[in-house]
């Protein structure tokens, strides 16, 4: 079996699950000896594959790689313009004979259509986010709306990445159900660290995120809890009002703002945390919450985030409500044995999200559609 | 002759409001805001209406029609007990008109059904079953003879309290842990007291109380025929068939045929000539112990392990077990009198049950029977009461 994956980032440079999810999909794939060849846009950091299944294949040359909607409109409009040359890189450079094409949310979905259409093949897309969770469910862009819309009326068969999105694709975008399937997630562990009275938000600083109710809580804690320091770990258009709302809140001295980290420093803040939350406002799955738990990190998580479906040692709020987020910040803060309890049954849980997992059911699908 | 040993275990949790970090210590509210007596009305008026009621009639019916040839035996907390009073009086009506037949016996448990057997001390346990004891001499001007523990949990130690407290009988889970090869159906005794054991037979109880209705199951489905063909073919003196009294009704919605099961059973059992039945008491008093039962841990009728760790599994739920002791020593010191009674709702088993952890099967049955977002919300909301409690009892 041959793939034509198309990609729009790849670690070691990575901003989503999007990428993380590519990482481990591809890596399991061709350890079941599923030829990949990956496209990507060129990046400063090459990305590297050893396995001589997975081959890495690089487009064209942009420098602009966010995940989000830019909020300059200057920079806005280098990222579409980005986007758009790249698909058409894309629907040039693909060649060969692919059992598969199998593309990644609206950035690769134009190049997707056209190969299918071009060559004749079926394909697959996976659906981390749509344009409404990217929103926050606030004015979402019609723009983004319409390229999903054609890429999932277009493909053979959509990869959700929870039920919770599959809800939003047949629901918003009026798919049939039976196109799609849910496969959830999955993480490399990452190791525990010497924990330390934080509390952790780590994510894209945008409105999706909901990194306000996390200060919000933060500001309900520090009463009860006056050691806990609050560590808001990523960067996004949101940073400077969220610097200003710490400020307002009265707890910029508890606040630590770390901008972007590299993927060691991430590791790091999640192994010596002590409670981690994911307050998203919308959260097609949440893969952080899963590399949290696997450091050993409680996590808070937004009750539609969509790996609560699968995943039970976790507490769940509703991103509004502050003053329970608080509440269940300070009782793992205080209460040692929830904190104990959570962090060793989440690690045993974490053990059955692997790639591995994601693989095979990925492989199902591919099998489905290319009548293999 | 075969016996067949029916028992059911009635009992409702006073459930717990949602209480967070904020609530602890706050000013002005009285204890009795701990409880959701909003969700327990409902509860309990649900259960009534889908269980107690129409169960209660459908007994009363077959003891009548069988001339009291078909005889059952329950065990009523106290907890259950104030429900009926405070929400719905003809369900207690409908147990005392139960009890007049002379065909239903009584068992004894702690008013609360709580773990205070387990307790280091055996003095609150006791005082629990002299409340109950009391509760019961009140309504049914009745002695109960056989004891039950919650949630059947048993060992050596226990026996003997229940010896010396005059019983003549206790009943328990027929596990192997304790058997060894050995049948349930007999009667046994504890290797260090005179007491009569009654040990569940967990297959075939289970077969009514977990699998009636599990479509998958080769027995599925159950009549009351095949049961009693089953029951008839048992070596043995009596077969001890206990289970919750929500199987009808709650665990198993009528759709599922689980009354007409009911409605049918004691006239295919007694279809079979050497099959009666009796209660417990009389059961207790029929058989001789055959054997000696020795139970140095305690075992229970709980989960696939058959011990404790269903309500002490977690450090979470020993956390609350040792805060609820120490609250309770403390509150006994110093005479704090009005807040006994809150302390002792807080004891029911149920609400470290809500804390459990256990894996996917057993897991299933917990989320079933909880209403708090998994384990981790339960043990937030009852160990923050709890920290308020322990705040109201002086040093």
């Amino acid at each position: 079996m041959k793939i034509a994956m198309i990609g729009w980032e790849y670690p070691p440079f990575k901003a989503g699950g999007l990428g993380t999810h590519c990482y481990g999909l591809t890596r399991s794939l061709a350890d079941k000896n599923v030829k990949v060849d990956f496209y990507m846009p060129k990046t400063k950091h090459a990305a590297g594959s050893n396995n001589p299944n997975l081959n890495i294949k690089e487009v064209g040359e942009t420098e602009i790689f966010p995940y989000d909607r830019p909020d300059s409109k200057e920079l806005a409009g280098q990222f579409f313009e980005a986007v758009y040359r790249y698909n058409d890189l894309v629907v040039q450079k693909v060649k060969g004979n692919y059992n598969v094409i199998h593309c990644h949310d609206w950035l690769t979905m134009k190049a997707g259509v056209a190969l299918k259409e071009k060559m004749n093949v079926p394909l697959v897309i996976t659906v981390h986010s749509t344009e409404y969770d990217r929103s926050g469910w606030l004015y979402p862009n019609q723009w983004f709306i319409d390229i999903e819309r054609e890429g999932m009326e277009k493909a053979d068969r959509i990869i959700a990445v929870s039920n919770f999105t599959k809800r939003v694709i047949v629901e918003k975008y009026g798919i049939n159900p039976d196109k799609i399937s849910v496969v959830h997630n999955a993480v490399y562990p990452i190791p525990e660290g010497h924990k330390k009275e934080i509390v952790l938000f780590l994510g894209r600083l945008t409105i999706q995120k909901g990194a306000e109710f996390f200060l919000r809580a933060a500001q309900r804690v520090v009463d009860y809890e006056p050691d806990a320091r609050f560590v808001v770990a990523g960067t996004g258009d949101m940073l400077p009002r969220l610097i200003d709302q710490a400020l307002d809140l009265g707890i910029s001295d508890k606040v630590i703002f770390t901008g972007r980290l590299t993927e060691q420093e991430v590791k790091h803040i999640y192994g010596i945390s002590s409670v981690y939350v994911m307050p998203s406002v919308s959260e097609p799955f949440g893969i952080t919450a899963l590399e949290a738990i696997s450091a050993g990190t409680p996590t808070i998580a937004s009750k539609t985030a969509g790996f609560s479906e699968a995943f039970k040692n976790c507490l769940r709020v509703d991103f509004w409500d502050t003053d329970e987020m608080a509440n269940k910040i300070i009782s793992l803060l205080r209460y040692e044995p929830l904190h104990t309890t959570m962090s060793q049954e989440g690690k045993r849980e974490i053990d059955l999200f692997t790639w591995d997992r994601v693989a095979d059911k990925t492989i199902d699908v591919y099998r489905q559609v290319a009548g293999l | 002759m075969t016996s067949v040993c029916i028992y059911f275990e009635v009992h409702q949790p006073m459930r717990l409001n949602r209480f967070s970090v904020f609530n602890i210590g706050a000013d002005g509210s009285p204890v009795s805001s701990y409880f959701d007596n909003k969700l327990n009305e409902e509860v309990f008026e649900k259960v009534a209406n889908k269980c107690y009621l129409p169960t209660n009639q459908l007994l009363l019916d077959l003891i009548n029609k069988f001339d009291g040839k078909f005889r059952v035996s329950f065990s009523l907390t106290g907890t259950f007990v104030e429900y009926c009073q405070n929400y719905k009086p003809e369900v207690l009506d409908s147990f005392k008109e139960l009890f007049k037949t002379g065909a239903v016996d009584l068992i004894e448990e702690t008013y609360y059904h709580s773990l205070s057997s387990l307790y280091d001390e055996l003095d609150e346990f006791e005082e629990q079953v002299k409340m109950h004891r009391q509760m019961i001499k009140r309504i049914f001007n009745y002695r109960p003879r056989i004891f039950r523990n919650t949630e059947a949990i048993y060992d050596n130690r226990i026996a003997k309290k229940v010896a010396d407290m005059g019983y003549k009988g206790i009943i328990t889970e027929g596990t192997e842990k304790i058997l060894q090869w050995r049948s349930p159906n007999y009667l046994y005794k504890p290797v260090n007291s005179d007491l009569k054991v009654l040990l569940r037979n967990y297959t075939l109880s289970d077969d009514v109380g977990f699998r009636f209705s599990a479509k998958l199951w080769p027995g599925h489905p159950l009549t009351a025929d095949k049961y009693s063909q089953w029951l008839s073919h048992c070596e043995g003196d009596v077969i001890n068939l206990f289970m919750d009294y929500e199987t009808f009704g709650e665990h198993h919605w009528v759709e599922t045929g689980i009354f007409d099961f009911l409605k049918h059973f004691p006239e295919e059992a007694l279809k079979h000539k050497h099959v009666d039945f009796l209660t417990v008491s009389e059961a207790a008093e029929r058989y001789k112990a055959v054997g000696a039962i020795d139970s140095p841990w305690a075992i229970s009728w709980a989960d696939a392990e058959r011990d404790v760790s269903t309500w002490l599994g977690n450090n979470m739920q020993v956390a609350c077990f040792n805060e609820l002791k120490n609250i309770g020593r403390k509150l006994k010191e110093n005479g704090k009198k009005n807040l006994l009674h809150t302390w002792r709702l807080l004891q029911t088993s149920d609400h470290l049950y809500y804390c459990s952890t256990k894996g996917l099967s057993d897991g299933d049955v917990h989320a079933y029977f909880s209403h708090y977002d998994g384990p981790y919300d339960g043990f937030i909301n009852y160990m923050n009461i709890l920290q308020d409690l322990k705040q109201r009892v002086p040093e």
